[in-house]
């Protein structure tokens, strides 16, 4: 039992200060002692009562254990006497003290009972003992403490006659102060105390001997190692009462390892060995509901540490343990575990079924456990490498857990039914929220197939009343329960969550406009930089899904509107949580870099980047092109960008003296983006879909269809744009014939752009041409005043704005704006894609599609 | 809009019946010429036989059910015996019918002192705008409780379903006047807005409109849903007002394009849309500002585009095809489609030719605003009339509309001129009010 092997086996207690050093010396020379007492169970001793040390360190943790196990005290003390250590000295020379205080109590010498009580107090604090003051010092500051109170009202009823000298005085006030602060680290104890002086002082010690004599008959039974793990002295003991494995001692061990929970220094891993034992004895459904419990938990506190995730088989058996509790629950319905239950105190019996009671309720959460169970598996998911096949093998897991939640769900649902338990409707909510997520990103043939196998796993006759079998195979009208039933009965994050779980879904299952509106009517894009930061991830994964939905639908508009938030930022990865960006300049620190790599989803839940960024840039291609070759040709258009990021690459790939042939998808766009603004369509169409990443899309071929028409449509646009100035008139023919499209579509095309005055030209049905109108180029002086008197009217529109504004609105005297606009807007030069941008930008301002960047923003420095 | 079904005409119609839609949102009693116009559909029109028996005794059952409810108990009665076929009616209709008038009688006395009060000129006089203070005062000068207050609104609630509409608006107003329990109020409001709509009193009826109006905007908007139900209702019970009185159409109009109306259109009852459509596109020459017309015009343009997805029908169809595809064509197939659609309207029967011919020119506006020479021959295709008519009502439109157009009627065709528009007038456009509201804004800092 020597320190060094104690120092090599565990860094921490290097850490402890010198008083402990000198008290974990004497407390080695007493386990000295009982090893000559017990010499045959040396070896094993050693070493766990090593590992073991670690709970006495702390004060509070040291105290808890103590009121525990307070009948193990007796034994200390009785060990104690037996030979002369360097603790036992100490003892006496504790009693001495304590001695002296009595004395001096008797002759109210203030004065010196302030000294000695010093005194005390510095030996008490080498004495404690596993946390535990000796009886006799509780004994003294209680008594001291009810003299004092006893003095100082003595003193109040006769000032003056009997007047302390003046060290008495300054001593009174000195232990006045100094025990109150004292005896409240001591409170209970001192309760204790009082409550009945006599069984606190003796009661333990008589109990003592007995368990000891039973330890040595049973030593040779393997399982004593299991049972070591109780500090110190108390180890004895409780061995002793541990190999009977009567229900009685399961509830004590279970006890004392609830409350050695969150201490240094604990062997989790024995305390788990000891339980898998009492698993398997424990009889009554009471038990081993009590014993699966704590099992559970401390599987969980394996893994509690922020970095590390929980062992696999751990998890595995975790998951196992808590499939039997569940399945306990459920076969059993008198027991319930329930969230504020009481705390059966009684270690030596087991709970009955009263009379008047319905239930034996067990405290505690199963959403919890459950919840924390998720937590492992993503945990222990976001660690892997996704492209081994470990992280497929741990994938499979999430079956399993699946089955879990749903067991849960229905045993809260079940539960529920009785109103006299009275469950809150939010852990129910908790456990459909966890269904949801393990549901929402995956497609409906998947979830199906989840489904199905985890209601086999449940028992036939049981069906869940929020979401019946018959529901469950459709992975939609699962969705659509499930998320209302948590829009009905939750608020806050949790209804939000849902919200956009439905959304996600909706969107990945091409329900565009479903999802959109949704979107819309959720209003989340005003509220969303108040939820938390999983929450704030969550609403940017959905708006990728939506703006990718909405380019599977060919409209590409509002995918590039929808896409831009996120995708011109230029920190995809950091706001979808799909990896951490490599920050220039070191701007974060360690805690954020970790609480960000905690927030990483796992892999198998990505939006994969290269096809997003794909998407966006030929979104943005096949609108900026046309813009450009707009703004190309009229110099007055005021310098619209839609896409930023777009423009930059693209300047960038035209600044390139030499361009290779494409490689990657960027390269692809840029490329195609060149043939384009050229007017080669065909070249444009062939390098667009000559990009790999389609394949990944559902019906890659549809979308390389619809991407071959728009890209046709842009590109007669943009050859319009750029090479009007060079015709007197064009055949709809001809255009139709290098277009290769339908001279009905052409004339549909040309007739829009007229219309929205992008275009000076007319159509003439007779001879089938386009004709451009002569002299709409405006001279260098005319179009500055076009955009001088443009400027002009947009500062009084704002100035009126501003005043609306501050007024709130009441100033009615700009009623006649409204007309005026219209009529102006009417006949005025609108640039751009009229229309369409038009009736978007409106949507805008009734619906809101505008998804701000603000919850982005605090997505990241969150 | 190409794929639109060309399916044939009766087919169409029933299809995009909007009857069942718009059931819901109404008042039992508007339900019924509702009702009575889709009887009156299946009477042909020359022989004055019943085309359909099936669906007639249908209807007839639907009547029934639908006043089942009410106090109408003789009609309900004699529907009853309709569908039984029986002479005489069962003796609890009478006996109903007792109930209904003993109830009346009872509310009618308990009201007639107030009633009495209110049609002497000494006590009217004495009448503030305060209402609580006026309520007062016949407290104390002549005894009127509370309960008879709102006995008056009992009987107006007995009398509009008894199917006595102008009573009912009567004691309602009644009410209004001095009750100030603000629940009461409002319904009272919505009760007197159907009794007008019902007795087809439309000036009063759009005061009414403009009460449940602001009603629902200021104490409902705490509450989303409520509003946007009631703003639902209102839209609905607009239409009897917007397309049968001439003047209501103004400030209907302004309402359903108000964001909240819109809004509720949009989320609730996308198929408004025809109305509101029809209601714009025949609102062409009306219009006293045509800036107003062309901006609600591009509205519902760019609602019909938005809503697309959702609803369709050959009015938004024709818009869609017209203004977002320009696909003239397809435009013409659905006009032709969209007029039977209006004739088998309730609301829009009686606008079908005014709609058919603004949306000729609405055609043709645009046409023109595209090309610049196009033939008579395929106008006249396109307008859906033959060649002569065509050209005169060209000429016409060239008079009316002062174009800038010409027939040549050699080559049989018809040339637009498009005058670029000058660099000059653009600027002098846009810095034209510049001056008048910097005036008004001055004006307004300085309040």
């Amino acid at each position: 039992m020597s320190r060094f092997f104690r120092g090599g086996d565990d860094s921490s207690s290097e850490s402890s200060s010198d008083e402990e050093e000198l008290y974990s010396t004497s407390e080695e020379e007493e386990e000295e002692d009982q090893e000559q007492q017990e010499s045959s169970e040396e070896e094993d001793e050693e070493k766990s009562s090593d590992e073991e040390e670690g709970p006495k360190k702390t004060g509070l943790s040291r105290f808890l254990v103590d009121q525990a196990s307070s009948d193990s005290e007796g034994s200390d003390e009785e060990a104690a006497t037996k030979v002369k250590s360097a603790k036992d000295k100490r003892f006496d020379e504790l009693e001495a003290t304590i001695t002296t205080i009595q004395n001096r109590q008797k002759i109210d010498d203030w004065g010196s009972i302030a000294n000695e009580f010093d005194k005390l107090n510095r030996q008490v604090v080498k004495l404690q003992d596993g946390g535990k003051a000796p009886k006799s010092y509780i004994k003294c500051i209680a008594e001291l403490e009810d003299f004092l109170n006893e003095t100082l009202a003595k003193q109040k009823v006769t000032p003056k006659n009997k007047k302390l000298n003046a060290t008495n005085a300054r001593g009174l006030n000195a232990v006045k102060q100094r025990i109150k602060k004292n005896n409240k680290d001591y409170q209970t104890q001192i309760d204790a105390f009082r409550k009945d002086s006599d069984d606190f002082m003796e009661s333990d010690e008589e109990e003592a001997p007995a368990p000891r004599t039973k330890v040595r008959f049973q030593e040779p039974l393997d399982l004593e190692e299991a049972v070591e793990d109780e500090g110190g002295f108390a180890r004895v003991d409780k061995r002793g009462k541990a190999i009977p494995f009567s229900p009685e001692s399961i509830q004590k061990h279970l006890r004392a390892i609830v409350e050695s929970r969150g201490r240094k220094n604990t062997d989790r891993g024995e305390q788990i060995k000891i339980m898998e034992e009492l698993s398997k004895v424990a009889e009554t459904p009471y038990l081993k509901i009590r014993v699966l419990q704590t099992l559970v938990s401390a599987r969980f506190d394996l893994g509690s540490g922020t970095t590390t995730s929980m062992p696999l088989e751990h998890w595995k058996a975790a998951e196992r343990e808590l499939a039997a509790l569940l399945t306990l629950l459920e076969t059993h319905k008198d027991h319930v575990v329930i969230e504020g239950a009481e705390e059966w105190e009684d270690d030596d019996k087991t709970p009955v079924l009263g009379p008047d009671d319905k239930y034996i309720k067990v405290p505690g959460s199963v959403v919890s456990y459950i919840e924390r169970l998720d937590d492992e598996l993503t945990r222990s998911l976001q660690s892997i490498d996704p492209h081994t096949s470990e992280y497929i093998e741990r994938l499979t897991d999430e079956a399993s857990l699946y089955n879990i939640i749903l067991q849960g769900l229905l045993y809260y649902e079940t539960i529920r039914k009785d109103a006299s338990l009275d469950i809150p409707q939010e852990s129910l909510n908790r456990i459909i929220q966890r269904r949801l997520d393990h549901v929402y990103f995956k497609p409906a043939q998947v979830v199906k197939i989840l489904e199905e196998n985890a209601w086999k796993q449940a028992s036939s006759g049981v069906d869940s009343a929020i979401t019946p079998r018959g529901v469950s195979g459709d992975a939609g009208k699962l969705m659509h329960t499930l998320c209302n039933y948590l829009f009905d009965n939750s608020e806050g994050i949790i209804r939000a969550r849902a919200m956009l779980c439905q959304i996600y879904f909706l969107a990945l299952h091409d329900e565009y406009y479903k999802a959109r509106d949704m979107m819309l009517t959720s209003h989340l894009q005003e509220s969303i930089a108040s939820f938390d930061v999983a929450t704030q991830i969550l609403y940017n994964r959905t708006l990728v899904q939506v703006g990718l939905c909405a380019f599977r639908r060919g409209l590409v508009y509002d995918a590039q509107n929808t896409l831009q938030d996120i995708c011109g930022s230029g920190r995809q990865k950091e706001l979808l949580a799909q990896g951490v960006m490599m920050q220039r300049y070191n701007q974060v620190t360690p805690e954020q870099e970790r609480l960000e790599k905690q927030r990483q989803l796992p892999f198998h839940m990505h939006i994969n980047l290269e096809l997003l960024e794909c998407v966006y840039l030929t979104c943005s291609m096949l609108l900026e092109i046309p813009l450009l070759a707009q703004i190309g040709s009229s110099p007055d258009i005021k310098k619209r960008v839609i896409s930023k990021t777009y423009r930059r690459m693209l300047e960038y790939h035209e600044r390139q003296i030499f361009t290779g042939p494409p490689e990657n998808t960027r390269d692809h766009v840029m490329q195609a983006s060149k043939a384009l603004a050229a007017g080669e369509w065909k070249k444009a169409t062939h390098f667009i879909h000559s990009i790999k990443i389609w394949d990944l899309m559902p019906s890659a071929e549809e979308i390389k269809a619809m991407l071959a028409k728009q890209i046709q449509e842009e590109g007669l646009r943009t050859y319009l744009f750029t090479y009007a100035p060079f015709y007197d008139t064009l055949a709809i023919e001809t255009l139709s014939t290098m277009f290769e499209l339908d001279s009905v579509k052409v004339s549909a095309v040309v007739s829009k752009m007229i219309s929205h005055e992008e275009l000076a030209a007319a159509l003439d049905q007779v001879t089938k041409t386009v004709i451009f109108r002569k002299g709409v180029e405006l001279s260098r002086l005319q179009s500055l005043a076009l955009a001088l008197s443009d400027k002009a009217s947009a500062l009084i529109e704002t100035n009126e704005r501003t005043l609306e504004v501050r007024t709130q609105g009441s100033a009615n005297a700009f009623s006649r704006k409204d007309g005026r606009q219209g009529g102006q807007r009417g006949g005025g030069q609108r640039g751009g894609r009229g229309g369409a941008r038009a009736g978007g930008n409106a949507q805008r301002q009734a619906g809101g599609t505008q998804f701000t960047g603000g919850a982005l923003g605090a997505a990241v420095r969150g | 809009m190409a794929s639109a079904p060309n399916a044939n005409g009766d087919a169409a119609v029933s299809e995009y019946d909007l009857m069942l839609k718009l059931v819901p949102h109404l008042d039992r009693h508007m339900i019924f010429p509702l009702l009575e116009f889709s009887a009156g559909q299946l009477v042909d029109e020359e022989s004055g036989d019943v085309k359909d028996e099936a669906k007639a005794r249908e209807i007839t059952q639907a009547k029934y059910s639908l006043l089942k409810n009410s106090n109408m108990t003789d009609y309900v009665a004699n529907l009853y015996c309709e569908l039984a076929g029986i002479e005489e009616a069962p003796a609890e209709f009478a006996d109903k019918k007792q109930k209904v008038f003993s109830q009346l009688e009872n509310y009618e006395q308990q009201t007639s002192k107030i009633i009495e009060l209110l049609e002497r000129e000494d006590v009217v006089n004495n009448l503030r705008s305060d209402k609580v203070a006026n309520l007062e005062f016949l407290k104390r000068e002549h005894q009127v409780t509370m309960e008879m207050v709102n006995a008056l609104f009992d009987l107006g609630n007995l009398q509009y379903s008894c199917g006595n509409y102008g009573g009912a608006s009567e004691m309602l107003y009644r009410f209004r006047v001095l009750s100030t329990d603000n629940d009461k109020v409002a319904f009272a409001t919505w009760g007197r807005l159907a009794c007008e709509i019902l007795i087809m009193n439309w000036e009063s009826a759009m005061e009414e409109l403009q009460k449940v109006r602001e009603t629902i905007d200021t104490r409902l908007s705490q509450n989303p849903l409520a509003q946007l139900q009631h703003r639902t209702a209102l839209t609905h019970w607009a239409l009897f007002p917007l397309f049968n009185f001439e003047k209501a159409r103004e400030p209907i109009l302004e309402l359903f394009f108000n964001a909240g109306y819109i809004n509720s259109i949009q989320a609730n009852c996308p198929w408004i849309l025809r109305y509101l459509a029809v209601a714009v596109i025949t609102n062409r020459g009306r219009a006293k500002n045509p800036g107003i017309h062309q901006k609600q015009m591009k509205d519902v343009v760019r609602i019909v585009k938005q809503e697309a997805y959702e609803y369709q029908d050959p009015i938004t169809r024709f818009v869609h095809a017209l203004s977002i595809d320009f696909d003239f064509e397809e435009a013409q197939r659905q006009l032709v489609l969209a007029e039977e659609v209006l004739r088998g309207d309730f609301f829009l029967l009686a606008h079908a030719d005014d709609f058919v011919d603004s949306a000729r020119h609405l055609i043709f506006e645009s046409y023109c605003k595209i090309h610049a020479r196009i033939s008579l021959q395929d106008l006249s295709a396109r307008l859906g009339l033959n060649a002569d008519a065509a050209e005169k009502w060209i000429v016409n439109l060239i008079r009316d509309t002062r174009l800038d157009a010409k027939i040549d009627y050699k080559e049989g065709t018809v040339v637009m001129n498009h005058p670029p528009s000058s660099v000059y007038q653009q600027v002098i456009e846009k810095t034209k009010g510049g001056f008048f509201r910097t005036q008004v804004l001055t004006a307004a800092i300085a309040k």
